[in-house]
């Protein structure tokens, strides 16, 4: 794997608050990186940061070897993005729109344009303004924009935001296909889980400005250990005797029973223990975990370490 | 640089509101040109044969009043007159003559400022839009550095400046020759420059009239240009542009009849017309002296949004 995104120790600091904390990742070349945090914790500076927009505080960005501080030109030539929202000059046509963006780039031609545009789906409307395009249409409009120059990165700020589902799955498609056909490495922020379990290969956990976990997306959401619900009564015996005989066992109430996190090869050795307490034991049912669930998991268990 | 610059035209061009612009120049100069035609009507038989005599008559009151006069900027005043005259009698050069194109293409430089107030609202909002769009981030992010991109816009709102101007001079040239028809002998008009008198072909008089006439309008373009770099404002910078353009030239007037400082004012310098024809607003103030003030506030201006603009964060 060759990286071709490489952030270290970025900080941010505006106006003496610290809103990037010493950030380091690496974006490897056909690969789908998820940004995931909730709104406010810096994925949208983060990534201002990497396509230049903003300035480093500390820390260096490179893409494809060149610093975007000292060699701006060169690393974001390898760069396509959309930071947010798609604006686009709504009182030009979207292929003038492109004709526009085109002209800033070396070496792009009309044929070039034309392709663009039948790729994103756009031919039969590309000659009308912009303002009666809808969301949808604008999001591929701005798509279009980022693929002219056939960047090696491709950067997406919320990208379905807005979207019906359709436009999502469409959009879903399309990146898991670049990343795939063209090997690009795709950096896309959202704070719709479901939607980056489906996308992303990797993803990179954020809050509060820092970057609390990177991990294989698989990884992320089964996690080491498995969570299992055990249907038992009485629950309230079975939750003291966990706590007392087992207390490094996270356990908790559920609709059913009660919930804990264990190895699937513990689960026999568990079931031992409540038979010989006299708790009676009615099913045993693996919990599989939501990204959700995770998300929410990994950001409070972070977030409590960093308080001690 | 073209491409920059070619988009930054497309950008104004494709907007209705330029149109409606120079559709507005357009208008005035031919209202002005009609008025102009049915007013004029009554003056035309005053264009005198006998104007020599009136002209001597003319100096020797003048040289009158040099002996008499004690200030030095109405005595240079006097000379300067008296000096034409001279010199019309010599060359038998008349100093009346009828209304034609290029009095009417000389009357319409005072729409340069009309000119001049389009210019500052395409000027001002040349950045300022591209942040209130959003575009600015899409801009931003090809692989063109920002001074680049700030240069191209500042070079298109002087093209635009210039096309105004040409429009002006163009269309009221025409219009001109349709109303008042061309003059039967092409008179020179008569420079008067450090005691000497010389001629100059009549348009490029005119051409240069309307190049310093148009420097008021640069500077408060270039001014708007900053604002709307710095504020990313564009009504602040179409606001007070104006405001500037239409009372700083009174304001500065009269700080200039107590302060001696007034000549620091951007606008007591704006108008080099008054080295060349007419008196200086202050005493001791000359050519060179406004040149380099004017200078130094395009530099200020410019280093102004070039810094900004360089060092902002991009975060609407």
């Amino acid at each position: 794997m060759e990286s071709i995104v490489v952030l270290k120790e970025v900080t941010k600091v505006i106006k003496g608050r610290t809103i990037i904390d010493n950030i380091s990742f690496e974006v490897n070349k056909g690969e789908v990186f998820g940004f995931l945090g909730p709104n406010g914790a810096g994925k949208t500076t983060t990534i201002r940061m990497i396509v230049g927009l903003m300035d480093i505080t500390s820390g260096d960005i490179t893409i494809g070897g060149s610093s975007i501080k000292m060699k701006f030109e060169d690393a974001v030539g390898h760069v396509g993005a959309i930071v947010e929202n798609p604006e686009m000059y709504k009182f030009l046509s979207g292929y003038q729109n492109l004709i526009h963006y085109a002209r800033m780039v070396k070496g792009i031609s009309k044929e070039k344009i034309d392709e663009t545009v039948k790729l994103v789906g756009l031919s039969d409307r590309i000659h009308d303004k912009v303002k009666t395009y809808s969301l949808g249409m604008r999001q591929r409009l701005g798509l279009a924009q980022c693929l002219l120059h056939d960047p090696k990165v491709l950067i997406l700020d919320e990208p379905t935001n807005g979207l019906d589902p359709a436009g999502i799955r469409e959009i879903r498609d399309y990146i898991r296909r670049l990343a795939r056909e063209r090997n690009m490495a795709v950096i896309v922020s959202s704070h719709i889980l479901s939607e980056m379990e489906m996308m992303c290969d990797r993803i990179g956990i954020i809050q509060n400005g820092r970057l609390i976990d990177v991990q294989m997306i698989q990884e992320f959401v089964h996690g080491t250990s498995a969570s299992f619900e055990f249907e038992v009564i009485p629950s309230e015996k079975a939750i003291t005797l966990l706590n007392t005989n087992f207390p490094k066992i996270p356990v908790t109430h559920s609709r059913n029973g009660i919930t804990m996190e264990l190895a699937k090869d513990e689960v026999p050795a568990m079931v031992k223990v409540f038979v010989e307490e006299d708790i009676q034991v009615f099913g045993i049912r693996e919990v599989s975990k939501t990204l959700e669930d995770r998300f929410l998991e990994v950001t409070a268990e972070k977030g409590a370490s960093d308080h001690d | 640089m073209i491409n920059l610059i070619r988009n930054e035209l497309m950008k104004i061009f494709r907007r209705p509101g330029t149109y409606v612009m120079i559709a507005i120049l357009v208008v005035i100069v031919s209202v002005t040109g009609i008025f102009m035609k049915y007013n004029l009507v009554e003056e035309e038989p005053n264009v005198t044969e006998e104007w020599k005599p009136v002209l001597q008559q003319e100096n020797e009151a003048l040289k009158k009043q040099l002996e008499s006069s004690p200030v030095k900027l109405e005595q240079d005043y006097y000379k300067k007159q008296i000096a034409i005259n001279e010199y019309r009698i010599e060359h038998d050069i008349p100093f009346r003559e009828k209304y034609n194109v290029w009095s009417f293409v000389k009357d319409s430089s005072e729409l340069i400022l009309l000119a001049g107030l389009f210019t500052i609202v395409v000027s001002a909002g040349i950045v300022a839009s591209e942040f209130n769009w959003g575009t600015i981030k899409l801009l931003l992010i090809r692989p063109i550095n920002r001074s680049k991109i700030l240069l191209s816009k500042y070079l298109t709102v002087l093209l635009f400046a210039l096309l105004m101007v040409g429009i002006l001079f163009g269309f009221s040239a025409l219009l001109g020759a349709l109303l008042f028809g061309l003059p039967e002998q092409t008179l020179p008009y008569l420079n008067y420059f450090n005691g000497r008198v010389t001629e100059q072909h009549i348009v490029v008089y005119l051409i240069n009239y309307y190049g310093l006439g148009s420097i008021e309008m640069i500077m408060l373009s270039t001014m708007a240009f900053m604002i709307s770099s710095v504020f990313r404002n564009s009504s602040l910078a179409i606001g007070l542009s104006l405001f500037l353009m239409f009372t700083g030239g009174q304001f500065t007037a009269l700080l200039s009849m107590k302060f001696d400082w007034a000549k620091y004012i951007l606008f007591a310098n704006t108008n080099l017309m008054q080295y060349i024809e007419g008196t200086p607003l202050l005493e001791g103030m000359t050519m060179t002296f406004s040149v380099i003030m004017l200078i130094i506030y395009f530099v200020i201006f410019q280093f102004l949004a070039f810094y900004v603009f360089k060092k902002r964060d991009v975060a609407a």
